[in-house]
């Protein structure tokens, strides 16, 4: 019941076209890469490459920046933490459409729409507060007597965070690095608001194929197929974070 | 806390709490560390790791909000270059809501959906939950499989849908029609096309609530069952009585986050059925979305979204009072 469906699109994705519409459905037939060699010849191809750089570079970024911020959150006890907990929190939350309006206007000033530097940009508004989020029930997690004892021997609080936390944090650095490039990954609504042709990225131009070229279902399955790869390769990675992730504020682009 | 199980820097966090809540024990001892007092150099370390952070909410979060704010009250839209910062009625927008009808459908919609996928996922997720739990060793395994449609890109869900839903090659529909049972367009029926979603939805998101539901049994301890069988305690009781208030707090923060991203749903409804037929599966999300994008209304959809992003804000404040910002072990 879970899984027929995915493996449907899988099956449809190396099926001759002449044998999708057929029914009883033919469950023996020869497999073709017709769809995708047919689907790596339109734009799509640079669709996907828009979809990886925007979502590393916004992976990068949110790290950069939300790394450090995890951190003082975890050690700091600011007094106004709960409330600046909540604003990361429901800035998570808040539906898409709340940062698409005001964004759409601005990059129409700036002249950002349809640009991967505009993308990058917007992604940041979920990717952050998930780093910062994720990042600070692993800090938690570490005991801090390790960077105490290093102060006393005279280390800085950088030194001992870079030196010590850091290294010590690498399985949540990488699962939380993944979270991002997942979600920026998967994001479908920004992209389909702020991209026309040039930044568009893989899920935007595999439902273009839906509605302009006549409903070629064998190259729609292919190219879900694509966009779902780096998902399953990458979720199987950090199988064992994914818990904490997907329930870290929740998801969905 | 329960969303986080027997993951390893947790366990580290229950030692260093066990070690505090032993007091008589541990007094002979100096005060833990982690209760030292930061020195002024540290704090303004910390502050500094946490300024570019705040400086790039402000800007990516905060300042959009404000701006949204202030868009819903004029009458903006982008093929009326006077709307643009036209203030005479700021509060037009808001008594407009109040009268349109299709708002107000869209409300209707936005209720009936996550009601039913809400339910029917915390149904879903904790029956399977509870068949998990029994079965430990198979457990691994089906946790991954499990996962599977929530990691999914949400247009590929869609996709997928929409190919068992379209009559010309769904082998669901297939099969039900060779059996001589009816096999109706679901998307394209009045009557059919918000369920259709709904299964779709609950597809996609049972393992949300399943995974959170699953920690929290794992975390319940075992003496107040074996207490209550040894009283002579039937299955059901057992469940009722004692499962069932200990998971309590999981079911309801589950469930709140499956609130808050059933009033964002869209791309189900953006390739399943676009909204229609008519305007049955329009939620206000998608509402908004044609006002503003389709339709140029952009002051007007700002209003609408300033509500929504209050209701989120509400939902989100609820979650946090019974979470905390910190990871806490009950």
């Amino acid at each position: 019941m879970v899984m027929f469906p995915f493996f449907w699109l899988l099956h449809m994705s190396v099926k001759p076209d002449q044998d999708i519409m057929s029914f009883p459905p033919k469950l023996l037939f020869k497999p073709t890469a017709d769809h995708y060699l047919a689907l790596w010849k339109t734009d799509f191809r640079r669709s996907f490459m828009n979809s990886a750089i925007v979502s590393v570079s916004t992976t990068l970024l949110s790290m950069v920046i939300g790394v450090p911020a995890a951190y003082a959150l975890s050690r700091a006890n600011f007094k106004s933490d709960k409330q600046l907990s909540l604003w990361i929190l429901s800035s998570r939350m808040a539906p898409p459409i709340a940062f698409t309006i005001p964004f759409f206007l601005i990059y129409r000033y700036l002249d950002l729409l349809d640009t991967l530097p505009g993308l990058i940009i917007i992604y940041l508004t979920f990717n952050l507060s998930l780093v910062i989020w994720m990042m600070r029930t692993f800090f938690d997690g570490t005991p801090r007597s390790l960077e105490e004892a290093a102060w006393i021997d005279g280390a800085s609080v950088w030194g001992s965070f870079l030196r010590i936390i850091l290294p010590l944090s690498a399985p949540g650095l990488a699962a939380t690095a993944i979270f991002c490039f997942l979600f920026s990954w998967n994001d479908f609504f920004f992209a389909l608001i702020l991209t026309r042709t040039q930044s568009m990225t893989a899920p935007v131009a595999v439902v273009n194929f839906m509605n302009y070229e006549g409903w070629e279902w064998g190259k729609i399955a292919a190219g879900g197929t694509m966009v779902m790869l780096p998902v399953v390769i990458f979720s199987l990675i950090v199988r064992k974070y994914l818990i904490r992730g997907l329930t870290a504020g929740a998801i969905k682009g | 806390m329960f969303i986080c199980e027997n993951l390893r820097p947790i366990n580290l966090t229950m030692d260093r709490i066990q070690v505090k809540s032993k007091p008589i024990k541990e007094r002979a001892f100096p005060a833990p560390r982690e209760t030292q007092t930061l020195s002024q150099s540290q704090r303004r370390a910390y502050r500094l790791y946490l300024f570019p952070s705040l400086a790039v909410l402000i800007t990516v979060t905060l300042a959009p909000t404000l701006f949204l704010l202030v868009t819903s009250f004029t009458p903006l839209n982008l093929t009326l270059p006077d709307t643009v910062g036209d203030f005479s009625r700021p509060l037009a927008n808001y008594t407009l809501l109040l009268e349109d009808q299709r708002f107000h459908n869209s409300l209707w919609v936005q209720v009936k959906l996550s009601l039913a996928t809400v339910s029917l996922q915390l149904l879903a997720g904790l029956a399977i939950a509870l068949l998990l739990n029994i079965r430990t060793g198979f457990l691994e395994a089906c946790r991954t499989v499990f996962l599977i449609p929530m990691v999914l890109p949400p247009i590929v869900v869609a996709i997928i849908w929409k190919v068992l839903y379209t009559p010309d090659i769904s082998p669901v529909l297939w099969a039900l029609r060779s059996l001589g049972l009816p096999a109706p367009s679901l998307i394209t029926d009045p009557d059919l096309a918000l369920w259709a979603i709904i299964t779709a939805d609950v597809w996609e998101w049972f393992p949300f609530t399943m995974l959170m539901l699953l920690a929290a049994l794992q975390m319940m301890p075992e003496e107040p069952l074996e207490a209550a069988k040894l009283d002579g305690a039937g299955t059901w009781r057992l469940f009722l009585f004692i499962v069932l208030p200990f998971i309590r707090p999981a079911l309801l923060v589950s469930g709140l986050f499956r609130l808050i991203d059933s009033i964002k749903a869209f791309p189900l409804i953006y390739i399943l059925t676009n909204g229609g037929p008519g305007t049955v599966t329009e939620v206000t999300n998608y509402y908004v979305f044609i006002q503003a994008f389709n339709f140029s209304y952009l002051g007007f959809s700002s209003a609408i979204t300033v509500v929504m992003v209050t209701a989120t804000f509400l939902l989100s404040w609820w979650i946090m009072r019974i979470v905390g910002p910190k990871v806490e072990i009950e």
